[in-house]
């Protein structure tokens, strides 16, 4: 029985998109940064998936600069990919809704990370980011990599002081 | 030119009307083109630079400072617990967003075009956020920072107004800027629909000058489909008036003929009744008159069948050289009444015999020598033949060469066509029908050949007549070597029944046969005719054609379907004056042995009885001519007499004493030629080629009596395949010198005049 669980859990995996996602989601142990709730299948606490920066950045990095409509020069931003991060959480759906610290909310469609390597920015600029920097997290889309990307839906899904993500 | 004209007309104001619509079209193009580049620049600024974004950007401020503002008054409720994360979290969310106008981006410009006075209120602000900094530590105790937000509300209420003036202005910018974008739009739309109304017009004017265009060419077109429908009706109409001209002249002609066939009998008649010299000179010219006229009509009766490609070619074996001297022999008195040279010449390596219609070669020759002779005053005029080889294979030329005036360029161009006459002819020349270049011409073509003419004025012309070469076959030289014998009795005396309805004809045709030995029957019509065979049998039947109740095919149909053996195999031969293949070749059908053409000479009818009675069995002569093969195989051929005095006399009789010793001429002088061939044959090895030059030879010398040469060919004829090579030789050594025996042989007896003057050929 425990092997048949096995290869169910891996089947479920491989059919999130990959391997290595798919153990039980670790219960935090410092501060929480981001909650995610909705339709996820690795909750570690009650239904919720909830991380801590270590668990972030434990994750795989990923940095890239870009410009965007809030700075005037283009910045480094770094932190996980969102559907690593999706992943993580056995996150399942259509629709993300992402929520910031000033009730901030926008609705982003489950395809968008897939189909963008958008990251939840941690680092700017290789320094952690303070509330009053728009921080701690940061969805940023890779605006100057894909053009199609540079309009006002996507400047309004690049979400930041990033709290919680419900899944739909 | 009327129709021409107003195309034209039409063409000229047309190309400045095209080239403007295509530099409308062109500027319009371009006009779209660049509105829409101009569009699309304004478009990508609005999309990456969303003034909405920059507008909730401004407005969110306001929100945040509400919220800040909200949280700070719930900090100073002493009755609550003072919850210092929430306040210091909106207080850092108010502050990141102070930060968002200081960064130089499209907020802060949107804010700075709003409020000149921008950085006042953002020192402002960060004097507040010096002062408030403090206040958010977690170490200080809750009544002493109550106190302290307290002493620092008013600064934060009077930041409000700041705050309101950008979210409020920002609302209005965004208002503002939207119409502008609208109104632009409409403007951009105004235009572009503008621009596309243009576009629509120049394409209708480009569709309907267009359809003008082909209009005109369908009208064009119709105009030429109408003028080729009558050009084929008329030249339908050409065309059917030619036949009708055609069969009308060989109506004419027929019709012309028939009577004619009397006048030139009676006129023959006439001469034989005694006349004195004067009438003797005008009967002379009568028949001279009477002569023209036919050659007239028979040119025209050739014209017309020529036109309605009626005529037909009956190519037979024929010996080249004597056609020449049959040529030589009838224009040499015409060429010496005018005291001209007449040579006629064949090359050597002309073949002895071709395949060819002598007649018509004949007629052409015939036609260029009496023009030859027409036209020279002096000098010579010569007939040469000789082989050339073309593409299309070996052709024989026959050149008629004169040393008359030439002609000049513009002459020769008109020379073929209709009733063209050169323009020197002399006066008192005899005048021809004007067709007989033309007539020449298209016989030429008919027999795959060509008529060419070169001349220049002062240096004579030359007619070349060319005809394709086709070489006898071996079977047929044998039967072509015999000559075509000429007038002489027929050796019965013939019981013959002539079927005429023209009493004129009839005493003709009486004269004819009287004067030929033969016994003439008449009965007007076919009808009698049929009767007149059921009662007596007749040795001959001459049906005309052309007879009131029942004509002579149709007689002949019921004559040969009777049931009397003898009345009903009786010879029948045609009558007639339509000289057409066709006609001829329905009377074969009925079933008529022959076909005798109107006026019916005395040379023809005997020609005709000789060739239907000539060699019967009931002949004494022509019985003597069958043993002789016999006798000759039965005697060695060494033994055999250089002339067999029965055959002579024979020939002699049949031909007359100056015509055989013509003949034997010709024969010896040729005889060294066939010499040297059979023995080129021995030498080559060609037992086939051999055999039949010296069958030929036998042939012909069996005709002429010289037994001692025949047998010697025969020798040839029999062994060239078996005899061993030396036993030929010897035959064909035997062969040339019983030539110059038979020769000597013939002069002592007297068939050969010593010295023979003959037309010479070579």
């Amino acid at each position: 029985m425990p092997r048949r669980r096995d290869v169910l859990r891996g089947g479920v995996a491989l059919a999130l998109g990959g391997a290595g996602a798919a153990w039980a989601l670790e219960p935090p142990s410092g501060g929480i940064v981001l909650t995610i709730s909705g339709q996820v299948r690795n909750p570690n606490d009650g239904a919720h998936a909830q991380f801590d920066m270590p668990m972030l950045e434990r994750l795989p990095q990923t940095s890239f600069s870009t410009h965007t409509p809030w700075y005037s020069q283009a910045r480094q931003f770094t932190g996980p990919l969102l559907r690593d991060v999706l992943r993580a959480a056995g996150a399942h759906g259509s629709v993300l809704r992402a929520r910031a610290l000033n009730d901030y909310r926008v609705d982003i469609p489950f395809e968008d990370p897939q189909r963008y390597d958008i990251i939840i920015a941690r680092l700017l600029d290789g320094a952690p980011m303070p509330v009053r920097d728009r921080g701690p997290l940061f969805v940023v889309y890779p605006f100057d990599a894909v053009p199609e990307l540079r309009n006002a839906v996507y400047y309004s899904r690049s979400a930041w002081q990033l709290r919680t993500i419900e899944v739909k | 030119m009327n129709a021409a004209r107003p195309a034209t007309a039409a063409r000229q104001p047309r190309r400045p009307w095209l080239v403007l619509i295509g530099v409308v079209l062109a500027l319009v193009l371009a006009g779209v083109v660049l509105l829409q580049v101009q569009q699309l620049g304004r478009l990508s600024v609005a999309l990456h630079t969303g003034s909405e974004v920059r507008a909730a950007q401004l407005h969110r401020q306001e929100v945040e400072y509400l919220q800040l503002r909200e949280e700070w008054q719930r900090a100073l409720d002493p009755t609550l617990k003072q919850d210092l994360r929430a306040l210091s979290l909106r207080y850092d969310i108010w502050v990141s967003r102070v930060a968002l106008l200081r960064e130089d981006t499209a907020a802060r410009r949107t804010a700075m075009s709003i409020r000149r006075d921008l950085d006042d209120t953002l020192r402002r602000a960060d004097d507040f956020v010096r002062r408030a900094d403090p206040l958010m530590a977690p170490e200080l105790p809750p009544v002493q920072r109550r106190a302290a937000l307290a002493g620092l509300q008013p600064e934060l209420m009077a930041l409000g107004e700041d705050m309101r003036e950008l979210s409020l202005a920002a609302a209005h910018l965004t208002t503002e800027e939207q119409t502008r974008r609208n109104l632009l739009l409409s403007r951009y739309t105004r235009i572009a629909i503008g621009m596309t109304a243009l576009l629509a017009l120049m394409v209708l004017a480009f569709a309907a000058l267009s359809l003008r265009q082909m209009r005109q060419l369908q009208r064009r077109h119709d105009a030429l489909e109408a003028l080729t429908a009558d050009l084929r009706i008329a030249r339908r109409a050409a065309e059917a008036h030619s036949r009708a001209k055609s069969h009308f002249l060989a109506d004419m002609s027929h019709e012309i003929r028939t009577p004619f066939q009397g006048l030139l009998g009676m006129l023959g008649m006439l001469r034989d009744t005694g006349l004195d010299a004067r009438q003797i000179d005008y009967l002379r010219t009568a028949t001279e008159s009477a002569d023209h006229l036919l050659a007239v009509l028979n040119d025209i009766l050739d014209m017309s069948q020529l036109e309605a490609g009626r005529l037909q070619l009956s190519p037979a074996p024929v010996t080249l050289r004597h056609l020449l001297q049959d040529v030589e022999s009838l224009m040499r008195p015409q060429a010496h009444a005018r005291h001209l040279a007449l040579h006629v010449d064949a090359d050597p390596a002309v073949p002895e015999r071709a395949r060819l219609d002598a007649t018509r070669v004949k007629q052409v020759l015939f036609n260029l020598l009496s023009n030859a002779i027409k036209f020279s005053q002096r000098g010579t005029v010569e007939l040469a033949l000789r082989c050339e080889s073309t593409d299309g294979g070996e052709r024989l030329q026959f050149a008629v060469t004169d040393t008359g005036p030439g002609m000049d360029v513009e002459t020769v161009a008109r020379l073929f066509e209709r009733f063209e006459r050169g323009p020197q002819q002399q006066p008192g020349a005899p005048r021809g029908s004007g067709l007989g270049l033309e007539i020449s011409r298209s016989l030429a073509r008919l027999m795959g050949g060509d008529l060419e003419v070169s001349s220049e004025p002062g240096r004579g012309s030359r007619f070349s007549f060319s005809v394709p070469l086709e070489p006898v076959l071996g079977s047929e030289a044998a039967a072509a070597a015999p000559r075509e014998l000429e007038v002489g009795p027929p050796p019965q005396r013939l019981d013959v029944l002539v079927a005429e309805d023209h009493a004129v004809n009839r005493q003709v045709l009486a004269a004819l046969l009287d004067s030929l030995g033969h016994r003439a029957h008449f009965v007007p019509g076919g009808r009698e005719a049929i009767a007149a065979v059921q009662r007596q049998r007749f040795d001959l039947v001459l049906m005309d054609l052309h007879m009131p109740d029942i004509d002579g095919i149709e007689a002949t149909r019921r004559i040969r379907a009777l049931p009397e053996r003898a009345a009903a195999t009786a010879p029948i031969v045609a009558l007639t004056a339509d000289a057409f293949t066709d006609t001829r070749e329905r009377c074969l059908v009925a079933g008529m042995n022959n076909f005798l053409g109107k006026p019916v000479s005395r040379e023809r009818l005997g020609a005709l009885l000789r060739q239907l009675f000539g060699s019967s069995a009931g002949s004494d002569a022509a019985a003597a001519a069958e043993p002789l093969p016999q006798r000759l195989d039965t005697a060695p051929s060494e033994v055999a007499p250089l002339l067999d005095a029965q055959a002579v006399a024979r020939t002699v009789e049949l031909l007359s004493a100056a015509r055989y010793a013509n003949v034997l001429g010709d024969f010896l002088d040729q005889a060294p030629a066939t010499a040297q061939r059979l023995r080129k044959a021995v030498r080559d090895a060609q037992p086939l080629e051999l055999r039949v030059h010296a069958h030929a030879t036998r042939g012909a010398a069996l005709n002429l009596g010289l037994a001692a040469l025949a047998a010697t060919a025969e020798g040839l004829q029999n062994g060239a395949a078996h005899l061993p090579a030396h036993e030929v030789a010897r035959l064909v050594q035997r062969f040339e010198d019983l030539i110059v025996a038979t020769r000597h042989a013939a002069e002592q007896a007297g068939l050969l005049p010593a010295a023979a003057v003959l037309p010479s050929a070579r």
